[in-house]
């Protein structure tokens, strides 16, 4: 009810701001799923501003497509949260507007997340500048572990522990599984929270020219064999087999022990599943060291858009304390890390957690990301259905390693 | 005839001529529709297949390249490969089940409208609604058909029908033949209804069964029906995307992709507009051939009534 | 003595064949019912199942109907989605209606051009329009919405019913044709005599007699564009205007990282309902006009 009386307040905003003369109406898409954090930033913004912003929700496995398809038509939006993997291939296309002086004369810019400027910048210039940042986690449900007598609040520092671990809140019944994640071909879902297995013991699956593929490595053979152990023992729910990335977040069902997540996930498990009670730490190596992968958005402004100055505004906004705030409340990280701790001042403990990972955390940089590891059909997805459910690892690790390889090739 | 006298022709060409002009103006607004949206479209999916169309930045002129390199891509001939399959078994599946029920509904009985009409149900539901449909059912924890066998005690532990090939091809088939079946029933029964009963009636009295009813009698005097139903079904699952999309997007280890749902990523997940036109390109001209086949395959049946 | 064996023997034997009968009556239905139950098993479980409380909504559906009281909560969290669930049936309502409109005046038009008149290139063009059906539409999707941008039309409800109105035509002029095909020319010579020409024995004379394949194509016109979903999803671009099968498609991509089970039953019931009932309703007609159709 409340939320209805909102949107109605906000139409009603709109109306009277569009009788405005001055003031700009901004068309922005932002990817479903993106979660509150956004649309209340967005609603905050319109309540205490001139300028509106009108947002429009597109299915995220459509969003890219649908914006490439608009700009052909000369009907792209005037501004775009975009997954931050997604930034260089937009800014090598031409598509996005130059924001390296307005950007570098922001006082904070230095204290943006590192990896969304690395993502956001193109032949060193930026495209793209942090919108949400998002960070891999290890989560554990502690209700669980004290029922299979385990310590619910000591942190499983290696895999080892953490196979122990699944193997004996399995045992505490027909529903309850150790362990969970979306292994039917979500590519997203695994470079965010397979990779740092690897990461965290120096590996890496692209070489960091990012021009070869450098899958088969041994401590990849371990991470698969540990996910491989753990799908055979029957630690893991059977639907994990096919899940694209839709039931991401089972862990929110509370009947499974630990799972790698997002650090936005604190937030929706603290605000919409109060009752399950989870810790939360940073994801081990297979060979020790921990790491995460920082995703998340990225902000970036069509080409050619008129509004510019009403869209730096309301970007200038949701890097303010206020904005942040909101944000935070919400779910996501800070942005700026030289007011993180101020943010978070008064939320759930646990956020903290996500801001240490992106200190170690990882993006691969590379043009064709899409190609190689988002779409659900490409070799990174593929393989990692392949080696953890298929019966031959090395063919999977083999043809994984030729095609990604053959997709570098061609883009060059 | 044109030649002959201008006091008696002359009427007769000119309202030829009125009613030419007249036809063309009652199939105009069609005309237009199909020249604007689909004759334009076409053309300028030909133009893009010529060159390196990036689906963001400029495009660049490459002759036939595209067509060169489809000539080796593996993926697709593993596409082309997948929905030759799919579309052979499909179709073998919608007529195994379709041709018995055209049968059973063919009968003059009570409820057989009811029947009819029920049969006929999920062909009026959307393909796009359908798969999301079977999803639910067939996930393997809150839906119906896993939970269920192991609530009847058939399966030991709630089978997940969507995470290897044979089960999720299995499941796909059987939601397309629920969809489907319906369909080409009511198309059968047309051709059944069209047999005169004398001849059944007589081939009963000559003593021939059932089965050899149906083989020498119906099959035969069906061709022409047969023929409309494979043209349609054919067709259908040459083009299907919906189903692998949605319900196993392209299925486990990339073993769903059907040709449209390769074009589909060609163009809009790696990119490459030019490369996805040239394949429509391609697409379009396989089922031209195939259409042209079936065609004459219709014509074949008009020569013996 | 004979006679009366003759007629017990008679009368047996129809005994035995009334009850043969009835053994064959009793097991084409009992068929009949399988058949039908399999046919109608996942409309009724999903929607039995909608009406499950939303904490329900994880869990299978055994037995399908809701034990613990009915609710609404599905259909609730189904409105959380884009703009509500209601504005997107509007938008849905008013694209499927336009499109059966447009769609029976231009292919009544052009079945009667190309079934009474002759005009050059009459094979071709109508060889051009059944041509639609095999291009993969998907793939010419980028070049369709840049045609739409240039005439204004992107991003309007008008501009996907006219993209939907042109991928009906192919089956609509198709039927329209053999619809007027079936009239006999006495009828219409008789009508001409009687001082009816053009639009006017169109409309008065002939449109009676098409009915059953004007109310065939109007079906299958409705139940193509209240159903499709890629077409919508390319060709909008704002929240307000999105079509029901696009909020089914961020259904299904779930929200928060999980799909609502009970959001999808309600969507699919949602999508179904009134493809159901349209066809229950006039089903005497489509079936007749299909039937027409594929004799011919």
């Amino acid at each position: 009810m409340i939320k209805r009386l909102l949107a109605a307040t906000s139409i009603v905003t709109l109306c009277l701001a569009s009788g405005a003369s001055a003031a700009e109406k901004i068309e922005m898409w932002v990817r479903s799923g993106i979660g509150e954090s956004f649309k209340k930033v967005v609603e905050a913004y319109n309540a205490s501003h001139e300028n509106q912003v009108a947002m429009t929700e597109v299915p995220f496995s459509e969003l890219v497509q649908k914006y490439a398809t608009a700009i052909a038509g000369g009907q792209a939006p005037d501004a775009l949260s975009l997954d931050l993997i997604y930034t260089p291939a937009f800014a090598a296309a031409g598509q996005l507007e130059d924001l390296t002086d307005w950007a570098k004369g922001l006082p904070y810019f230095n204290s943006l997340s590192p990896s969304h400027v690395k993502l956001g910048t193109y032949q060193d210039r930026i495209y793209g500048l942090p919108l949400s940042v998002e960070t891999s986690i290890f989560a554990w449900n502690k209700d669980l572990y004290k029922k299979a007598g385990l310590d619910p609040e000591k942190a499983p520092t290696s895999w080892e522990e953490i196979e122990a671990n699944a193997e004996k809140i399995r045992a505490l019944g027909d529903d309850i599984y150790g362990f969970y994640f979306s292994g039917g071909g979500c590519g997203g879902c695994m470079i965010f929270t397979f990779t740092p297995l690897v990461w965290g013991s120096g590996a890496d699956i692209l070489s960091s020219d990012g021009k070869t593929a450098t899958l088969d490595t041994p401590e990849m053979r371990k991470a698969v064999d540990i996910y491989r152990s753990m799908v055979k023992k029957d630690l893991v729910p059977a639907s994990a087999a096919s899940d694209n990335g839709v039931n991401f977040l089972t862990f929110t069902n509370g009947k499974i022990g630990q799972q790698s997540l997002g650090a936005f996930a604190i937030g929706t498990l603290v605000t919409e599943n109060p009752d399950i009670n989870f810790g939360v730490t940073l994801i081990p190596g297979v060979n020790g060291g921990t790491s995460s992968f920082a995703g998340g958005d990225n902000f970036v402004i069509t080409k050619g858009t008129k509004k510019i100055d009403a869209v730096k505004e309301f970007l200038e906004y949701t890097y303010s304390m206020d904005g942040q705030k909101v944000m935070a409340k919400y779910g996501s990280l800070p942005t700026r890390g030289d007011i993180a701790d101020k943010v978070l001042e008064g939320l759930d403990p646990r956020m903290q957690v996500g801001i240490k990972a992106i200190e170690v955390a990882k993006t691969p940089y590379t043009l064709q990301f899409n190609d190689l590891i988002n779409s659900a059909n490409g070799p990174w997805a593929t393989f990692t259905n392949a080696a953890i459910y298929g019966d031959d690892v090395d063919g999977a690790f083999s043809n994984a390693q030729s095609e990604m390889q053959s997709i570098i090739d061609t883009g060059q | 005839m044109a030649g002959s006298g201008p006091g008696k022709a002359l009427p007769v060409r000119r309202r030829r001529r009125h009613s030419q002009w007249r036809g063309l103006l009652y199939i105009a607004p069609a005309m237009a529709l199909v020249i604007v949206f689909f004759v334009m479209p076409v053309l300028f999916t030909g133009w893009m297949s010529l060159h390196n169309w990036p689906l963001l930045g400029s495009p660049r002129w490459i002759g036939f390249n595209n067509y060169f390199r489809m000539a080796n891509d593996a993926r697709f001939a593993s596409a082309l490969r997948f929905t030759t399959y799919y579309t052979v078994i499909v179709t073998i599946a919608i007529f195994a089940v379709a041709f018995p029920l055209a049968i059973f509904v063919e009968k003059h009985r009570r409820f057989v409208g009811a029947y009819r009409t029920i049969i006929f149900l999920p062909v009026v539901v959307g393909l796009a609604s359908a798969s999301l449909l079977w999803v639910w059912l067939a996930n393997v924890d809150s839906g119906f058909i896993g939970p269920a066998l192991r609530a009847l005690g058939l399966v030991e532990k709630s089978p997940n029908l969507l995470a290897t090939f044979d089960s999720a091809f299995f499941t796909i088939i059987v939601m397309v033949v629920w969809k489907i079946a319906g369909f080409t029933m009511i198309i059968l029964l047309t051709g059944l209804q069209a047999i005169p009963s004398e001849l059944t009636e007589a081939a009963r009295i000559d003593g021939a069964g059932p089965w050899q009813r149906f083989r020498y009698l119906t099959l035969p005097l069906m061709r022409r029906t047969i023929a409309l139903a494979l043209i349609i079904s054919v067709t259908g699952s040459i083009l299907a995307f919906d189903q692998f999309y949605i319900m196993t997007s392209g299925g486990p280890q990339n073993r769903m992709i059907s040709v449209v749902y390769y074009i589909f990523n060609q163009s809009f997940v790696s990119f490459n507009l030019g490369y996805g036109a040239a394949l429509s390109i391609a697409l379009l001209a396989i089922l031209v051939v195939i259409s042209v086949m079936q065609l004459r395959l219709l014509r074949v049946g008009e020569d013996r009534p | 003595m004979i006679l009366s064996k003759m007629n017990a023997s008679m009368s047996l034997s129809r005994r035995r064949r009334e009850r043969k009968a009835f053994r064959a009556e009793s097991a084409y239905h009992a068929t009949g019912l399988a058949i039908a139950l399999f046919f109608l098993a996942p409309f009724a479980i999903t929607l039995l199942a909608s009406f499950r409380h939303g904490t329900e909504a994880r869990l299978p559906p055994l037995p399908p109907w809701p034990v613990n009281g009915i609710s609404l909560d599905s259909y609730r969290s189904l409105d959380t989605f884009g703009a509500g669930v209601w504005q997107h049936t509007f938008n849905s309502l008013l694209v499927s209606l336009a499109t059966v409109a447009l769609t029976v005046a231009v292919s009544v038009l052009a079945g009667y051009g190309f079934s009474r008149y002759r005009f050059p290139l009459k094979n071709v063009l109508f060889v051009l329009i059944i041509a639609t059906l095999m291009i993969p539409f998907q793939s010419i999707l980028t070049p369709l919405f840049i045609i739409l941008a240039r005439l204004g039309l992107n991003n309007s409800l008008f501009g996907l019913t006219l993209v939907y109105v042109t991928l009906q035509l192919p089956f609509s002029v198709f039927m329209m044709r053999n619809a007027f095909d079936a009239v006999p020319k006495e009828i219409e010579e008789a009508a001409r005599i009687d001082g009816a020409r053009d639009l006017k024995l169109l409309f008065r004379v002939l449109m009676p007699l098409v009915l059953p394949g004007i109310a065939t194509v109007a079906i299958f016109a409705f139940l193509n564009a209240w159903n499709e979903f890629l077409a919508a999803l390319v060709l909008l671009s704002s929240n307000e205007k999105y079509t029901l099968p696009v909020l089914m498609m961020a259904v299904r991509a779930g929200r928060l990282g999980a799909v609502n089970w009970g959001a999808v039953q309600a969507g699919v019931a949602v999508m179904t309902l009134p493809c159901l009932v349209v066809f229950l309703l006039l089903q005497r007609y489509y079936m007749r006009g299909l039937m027409a159709g594929a004799v011919k």
